[in-house]
């Protein structure tokens, strides 16, 4: 770390953002777009419920909640993982090239050379938005316990999906075109997350535990804050590891990145 | 005959130009059967082992989310046929064609629907009949009935996209246009939720946009529930609708093209 580190990521951040920014109407509409595409799901679930009340014992406004921890994990990891997420695309038009240059940190620079305003203000607007119209219907008590824990689980859900995005970021280097591979592991999976997972296949909980751990990002800490009853097919410490998950898949693909990024070759121009 | 010639040729370069992305595709096929199992599976839950609600069977929502999933796939349209060629200037040189670019457009897209209705339909529908179950088409004369439906059905969702393609002779960049009316189109239609189980309000509202006539008409007439005249002013329905919405593309067309820029040459 060194002293200046903190003006140069404000300075890169001020960049991005100018340059997301440059057309005014357009970057309200396509904000504004990202939040339309993304409620459309919520408007889905709203109008379900009018007609069937419960899913598997949750209300409209637990199943808001479950949906605004997703929104919001995407929207603060958007603003650091975009480098990573889009990574491929900086291998294949040279510009990782340049990175490698400069003498800065590589994720220092994949972090703050990029991020995707239009998703953060139209997922984490989404997020905020469903958190307020229904944390003060659930009967949660917040107090200095919970608070402490929802900030932390939400941390923890950025740093799992974070992961996912370093984790595939480096897998890049050997495959060279895993586009489809998130697809596959992120976007398909997390089609699920918005749901109870008690619904679904055992197959599917599984993954969603056990291979790309959705479930860590909002099910299991909704679960502590709302306690519903299918809880009670999983086991309890899982309420409480979702910081923990976090942190550890971070460092194991921070150190899987490390090691990789070695055998980097450029993909030539 | 003669006169389709080009169109046929434009049709099958773009069928043929879609079997190039191998991997591409299987994923395309394995998305539609994910979408389709994730809502089969929270309408199970939904249902709770309940056998109707309010008169719609559970095998009905399912028959209602393969057909239109599906129909989903087929029903290609290139939202940005039109604006990557204004915003790339060589619109200005297809114009100068002898054949219509409207026409163009249509047989791309038409050529493209044909290989996803063989290719993308046929094994997504195979593999949710084998897994979840769908129920038959009420009778012979239904799912012949139905595929004219659906054919319409697509005119209609092509003349949507007709209509927000234009507005990129105003707009530098039609992707938040285009984003809000997929967004709007997959509620709408009922490909998410079936129309029967939305609120009332909502029902009438939808009554009067052209949504409903492109997925949920086609699956309306295949389960039965319309009488026969019911079918003949649901196609008047859709008939209307590819009219009035083709009519005011075009009428953007005519306006748009007088204000066309080509920048740089």
């Amino acid at each position: 770390m060194r002293n200046d580190t903190i003006h140069l990521a404000g300075v890169y951040t001020k960049t991005v953002m100018k340059s997301w920014f440059q057309y005014s109407v357009d970057a309200v509409l396509r904000s504004l777009a990202v939040f339309i595409r993304e409620a459309v799901g919520i408007v889905v679930i709203y109008f379900s419920m009018l007609k069937f009340d419960t899913l598997n014992g949750w209300n409209i406004h637990e199943l808001m909640f479950l949906f605004s921890l997703l929104f919001l994990t995407y929207g603060i990891l958007i603003l650091f993982f975009t480098g990573m997420r889009d990574f491929w695309k900086t291998v294949r038009d040279g510009s990782f090239d340049r990175f490698i240059l400069r003498p800065r940190g590589l994720l220092f620079q994949l972090i703050f050379s990029n991020a995707d305003w239009f998703a953060a203000i139209g997922h984490g607007g989404l997020g905020i938005v469903l958190f307020v119209i229904s944390a003060g219907k659930l009967g949660i008590i917040w107090n200095a316990g919970t608070v402490v824990y929802y900030i932390l689980a939400v941390i923890g859900g950025v740093l799992i999906q974070g992961a996912m995005f370093v984790f595939v970021a480096a897998l890049n280097i050997y495959l060279l075109q895993t586009d489809s591979l998130v697809t596959l592991f992120y976007w398909d999976l997390r089609k699920f997350a918005g749901y109870p997972i008690s619904i679904f296949h055992r197959a599917i909980q599984f993954c969603m535990i056990y291979v790309v751990p959705f479930a860590f990002v909002n099910y299991f800490p909704s679960q502590f804050l709302l306690r519903k009853e299918d809880m009670a097919g999983y086991p309890a410490v899982y309420m409480y590891l979702t910081p923990v998950i976090g942190v550890c898949m971070y460092l194991a693909a921070y150190g899987f990145w490390r090691y990789s990024i070695r055998f980097y070759k450029s993909s030539g121009n | 005959m003669k006169k389709f010639a080009p169109y046929l040729a434009f049709a099958k370069k773009s069928f043929l130009g879609r079997s190039a992305y191998r991997f591409d595709h299987f994923m395309g096929i394995f998305d539609t059967i994910l979408r389709i199992f994730i809502f089969w599976e929270i309408y199970r839950a939904l249902y709770g082992g309940r056998s109707e609600v309010d008169g719609i069977t559970l095998t009905m929502v399912t028959t209602n989310f393969i057909l239109s999933m599906g129909l989903d796939a087929v029903f290609f349209v290139d939202d940005y046929y039109l604006p990557s060629r204004i915003q790339s200037g060589s619109i200005a040189t297809e114009l100068l064609l002898p054949v219509s670019i409207h026409g163009r457009m249509l047989a791309n897209n038409m050529g493209n629907a044909l290989f996803q209705l063989i290719f993308h339909f046929v094994p997504t529908v195979a593999v949710s009949v084998l897994v979840i179950g769908i129920a038959a088409p009420a009778e012979p004369l239904a799912l012949l009935l139905f595929l004219l439906s659906a054919l319409l059905g697509y005119g209609v969702l092509w003349t949507i996209s007709f209509v927000a393609q234009m507005f990129s002779f105003w707009l530098i960049n039609i992707w938040s246009i285009v984003t809000i009316k997929n967004s709007l189109i997959k509620v709408l239609s009922g490909s998410m939720i079936p129309i029967w189980f939305m609120p009332d309000w909502m029902q009438e509202v939808i009554h009067f946009t052209p949504f409903s006539s492109i997925y949920f008409m086609p699956v309306q007439i295949y389960l039965g529930q319309l009488s026969l005249s019911d079918i003949l002013s649901s196609f008047l329905i859709q008939l209307f609708w590819i009219a009035v919405l083709f009519s005011f593309g075009m009428l953007l067309w005519k306006k748009g093209q007088k204000k066309l820029v080509v920048q740089g040459g």
